[in-house]
């Protein structure tokens, strides 16, 4: 008990001090403040350590062995294992490519159905089963990939069904419904002006989405699409569940193969010395793939604005 | 203005202190029955975690005050920390190695495990020479046509490095030799079954107790897998699970064993995945 009241008491009498020089909003600002510096804290933390952990790795193995192609780690004597990542950062890219390019289109389309096509009832009943997607646990919609989605593919391309295709099926529903509700969010927010001026000016429904609504919604729908993508690129286990985990490179969609994210939930369990280390090298990897990927689409983004304009 | 404020800061209150309390009682629960009975720690193989966790919550029903702390981390991390005195027992599903044993350790047998390899139901392939599934995880036949099967492509699935199923299967059959890199790696017994179960063409290997209709089975030398081959000597894919202590064990920690050498744990609980040490 003491120590909860010693707490609250400080709080008051801060609260107290903030009063009495009657800058009531500070508080507010100090908290946010200190909100948004643990965010950046914590990145700035992980980031430190996942590279003090995976140092071992590029001083003792060296960058050939960790770029090249072979993976083949050795659990007795670590050292002499191969820990090449470079199946894996290709696996990585092209599952999360293929993800937004499952998930973006039909989250952005659902978005612009229920904002502005759909009569409200049944947008409201889309919206609701769009906000239940993103409650699925990714284990249960990746045993789903697992038990449905890989036979499935399996019996139409004659193939194993595991490999990039399955993953990207799967993380293409694990990315709509963030890419859905961020994009109807940003569509929500446009002034109603917008869209009684196109129609004023004589443009037709999809003229009014297409060359009024979206360019202004841009910023939000892209955010989207980051946060999307952001899912889609750190997704372990249900990517695990449908990607075959195999070491393999490959460019073939029904080909088993792996991604960065995989790869270290499929290997962590025993792995100790510079195996463990390798996997760390490679969670750096992927923190540096993300960032970088996030980067190219802002770039790409603000091109096309200054060609639009 | 001030009404709102006020109650704007009575509810993080109420949260921080339900938050606090929450927090130290559950520190200090574990303090308590510590201090009460006897403590138990064991570490080691993960193949052997979720059956000691068993035995463990088992353990804690039937002597109350007792607690059995059990983590994974692999064999050789328990043994070394048996060694190093941390640790009460250590699980291990593989022998010791040289240096390991410093003369004082002592070998409790606690289960048999088989390994069965498993194909597709559809497979017609019933029987295979060690040598042809070891062309087969390594890549050099990849078609089941080569080994009297139907014209159609093997699938390997094989399980993950940390496996200790793994590392008795690289050891027995491959002889150390690297598996094909396009093998399908899945991460447990139960993920493997599945896997085979539902790829057509495929070929894998699980515990013997994870073997159900919806796998087949098939004869590694001519020899049935199962505890009669195993017991013969002619089916070599078996391997004993142990838990090691040092020294001889007293207290808590004798009783401990003894649970899980007994027949209730062995027919209960070891007999789901293995072959219970009792049958043999």
């Amino acid at each position: 008990m003491l120590s909860i009241s010693g707490p609250s008491l400080f709080i008051k009498q801060a609260m107290d001090y903030l009063r009495s020089i009657r800058k009531r909003e500070l508080h507010i600002k100090v908290l946010l403040m200190i909100c948004a510096s643990v965010t950046f804290v914590g990145l700035l933390l992980i980031f430190i350590f996942v590279f003090r952990e995976s140092l071992p790795a590029f001083t003792r193995l060296g960058l050939p062995n960790l770029f090249s192609t072979h993976w083949n780690p050795d659990v007795s004597h670590p050292e002499a294992g191969n820990y090449g990542m470079l199946p894996f950062v290709v696996g990585t890219l092209y599952t999360t490519l293929g993800g937004l390019l499952v998930g973006a289109p039909l989250g952005i389309g659902s978005a612009i159905f229920i904002d502005q096509i759909a009569p409200p009832k049944i947008g409201t009943a889309i919206g609701r089963g769009i906000e239940l997607i993103a409650s699925i646990p990714s284990v249960v919609i990746g045993w789903f990939g697992l038990t449905l989605l890989v036979p499935m593919i399996g019996r139409l391309t004659d193939t194993s069904g595991f490999g990039i295709l399955a993953a990207s099926l799967v993380l293409g529903v694990m990315v709509l419904p963030t890419i859905a509700a961020l994009s109807l969010e940003s569509l929500r927010a446009l002034p109603s002006e917008l869209k009684e001026a196109a129609y004023g000016m004589g443009a037709t429904r999809w003229q009014t989405i297409y060359k009024v609504l979206l360019p202004a919604a841009r910023r939000g729908v892209l955010v989207a699409v980051i946060l999307g993508m952001g899912r889609a690129i750190g997704e372990a286990m249900a990517v695990q569940m449908v990607i075959g985990n195999s070491r393999q490179l490959t460019f073939s969609l029904t080909n088993g193969t792996s991604t960065l994210a995989a790869r270290i939930v499929t290997d962590m369990g025993e792995s100790s010395g510079v195996f463990r280390s390798a996997l760390f090298a490679q969670g750096l990897i992927l923190l540096i793939l993300a960032m970088l990927l996030i980067l190219t689409i802002r770039l790409v983004s603000r091109e096309k604005k200054e060609t639009v304009r | 203005m001030r009404p709102e404020e006020r109650r704007l800061f009575r509810l993080p209150q109420r949260l921080a202190f339900s938050i606090l309390l929450v927090l130290s009682l559950s520190l200090l629960n574990p303090g308590c029955s510590l201090r009460r009975g006897g403590l138990i720690r064991v570490s080691g193989s993960t193949t052997l975690l979720p059956m000691v966790q068993e035995a463990a919550n088992r353990f804690m029903a039937i002597y109350p005050g007792s607690t059995v702390l059990v983590q994974g981390g692999g064999s050789s991390v328990g043994i070394a920390q048996l060694n190093e005195g941390i640790m009460d027992i250590a699980n291990s599903s593989r022998d010791l190695k040289e240096g390991e044993n410093k003369g004082d350790l002592v070998d409790y047998k606690i289960a048999l495990d088989v390994i069965a390899v498993i194909v597709h139901p559809d497979v017609r392939v019933e029987n295979l020479t060690r040598e042809q599934i070891k062309e087969i995880f390594t890549g050099e036949v990849v078609n089941w046509k080569d080994l009297g099967g139907a014209d159609e492509p093997i699938m390997v699935v094989m399980r993950d490095r940390a496996s200790g199923t793994r590392e008795m299967f690289d050891k027995v059959v491959l002889g150390g030799e690297d598996p094909t890199g396009s093998a399908i790696e899945c991460n447990s017994n139960g993920i493997m079954r599945e896997t085979v179960a539902s790829t057509k063409n495929s070929i894998g290997y699980i515990s013997i107790g994870y073997v159900n209709s919806t796998v087949k089975a098939i004869k590694l030398e001519g020899a049935e897998p199962g505890a009669e081959s195993a017991k013969k000597g002619i089916y070599p894919l078996s391997r004993f699970l142990h838990m090691f202590t040092k020294g001889e064990p007293s207290g808590r920690v004798a009783d401990f064993i003894e649970y899980i050498l007994s027949e209730d744990f062995q027919r209960e609980v070891v007999s789901k995945e293995y072959i219970p040490v009792i049958e043999l």
